[in-house]
């Protein structure tokens, strides 16, 4: 969050919006201290019910979309990293992240629709993941499992929890979301049997960044 | 033993335990909104009073159909249902005719709609962005359609 911070300040440009919006039942409590830290100045959302998610079909964080001053939808659905990250030392070094998404970004702020990175509208519908009735009813059950949770009523928002992440298995949003609230965490074995699966099926953990450099 | 990275048991049930309405009432979830909804009807599918279905999701009762902007879906005897000498609205009815998934707790008579596809073709196939609220930190409600005129970036994270 520190580094979106940067970025906004760097931009600086009046007619720039940025929203950041965290995907987390944990509401106030689990997202609000690492807004803090941030000081940040752009727009801050907590979004427990993952509506950002849901309108545009993302499936994981995190994840982005422009939108030009039309209205209209320019790049979408790309692991929005902001700079390369590392994790663990030596031989356990995991890198992931990209260092084109920033000056991309900022291309696109500078030149708008004449910036290369701005995608035409069949390329970003193409861009939009297609989900299923399942994967739609998923949403509704996730929510569903949040008001619940909101009464007091845990064993019911499990059900409806594990509900959302059955009828949208590709959701790794759901998957984690679920474990961050056990034990084990939402980096444990079972994210990790997740994403082992996840490679082995074939299926995209993010969706590929194509931006050039 | 360590805590786990990324972990927060402690959260998973904060809340105490109440009641999401007062007896004899539903409430329908949609588009991140709670509904609690005292008029109505029983038996099978979601009998609600016509007069709340804007309240719900925009959609209004007119003579031509059940109408949201340009998109009216005539009415007939599975969405207008009379009982008990009154006529009541079907939302269950209405969302398997527009193809919109739900989720019914029965028991809590809560009532989950997911966004109805006809409302998404203009983001689905246009590129548009969705017509989308959002309520910021500070209790602000921050509509995407009011940010025409600028370049927005929205980003999800999260905590874990």
């Amino acid at each position: 969050m520190p580094v979106w911070q940067r970025i906004y300040q760097e931009i600086n440009d009046p007619n720039f919006v940025l929203i950041c919006a965290a995907q987390d039942t944990g509401g106030e409590a689990a997202a609000g201290p690492i807004f803090d830290a941030a000081n940040p100045t752009y727009i801050q959302v907590i979004d427990e019910d993952h509506l950002v998610s849901s309108a545009f079909n993302f499936v994981n964080v995190p994840s982005a979309a422009w939108i030009d001053e039309e209205g209209r939808i320019v790049r979408i659905d790309e692991g929005t990293y902001s700079k390369v990250h590392e994790l663990g030392a030596g031989d356990q070094t995991i890198s992931f992240g990209t260092d084109v998404y920033e000056p991309a970004l900022k291309d696109w702020v500078a030149n708008g629709a004449q910036s290369k990175h701005v995608e035409s509208a069949a390329t970003v519908a193409a861009n939009i993941r297609n989900h299923s009735a399942d994967q739609q009813k998923a949403d509704a059950a996730f929510c569903l499992g949040n008001l619940f949770r909101r009464h007091g009523m845990g064993g019911n928002a499990d059900h409806y929890w594990e509900m959302a992440a059955q009828l949208n298995p590709d959701s790794v949003n759901f998957i984690r979301q679920n474990l961050t609230l056990s034990e084990e965490g939402s980096a444990g074995e079972q994210f990790r049997a997740m994403r082992d699966n996840f490679e082995r099926t074939g299926k995209d953990y993010y969706r590929p960044i194509n931006i050039e450099s | 033993m360590a805590k786990a990275f990324m972990a927060y048991p402690e959260l998973r049930d904060p809340y105490v335990v109440k009641d999401i309405h007062p007896k004899g009432c539903a409430t329908v979830l949609y588009q991140g909104k709670a509904t609690v909804l005292s008029d109505i009807g029983s038996g099978d599918g979601l009998l609600i009073n016509p007069k709340d279905l804007q309240e719900i999701n925009g959609f209004e009762v007119k003579p031509e159909g059940a109408c949201f902007e340009d998109l009216c879906i005539p009415l007939n005897d599975r969405l207008l249902v009379d009982q008990s000498g009154r006529q009541w609205f079907d939302l269950a009815a209405f969302a398997d005719v527009l193809d919109q998934p739900y989720v019914a707790d029965q028991q809590a008579n809560v009532w989950s709609f997911a966004e109805i596809p006809a409302k998404r073709e203009n983001t689905l196939v246009n590129a548009m962005a969705p017509d989308l609220e959002l309520t910021d930190r500070s209790g602000n409600v921050l509509k995407l359609a009011d940010l025409k005129g600028k370049k927005a970036l929205i980003v999800t994270w999260s905590s874990w």
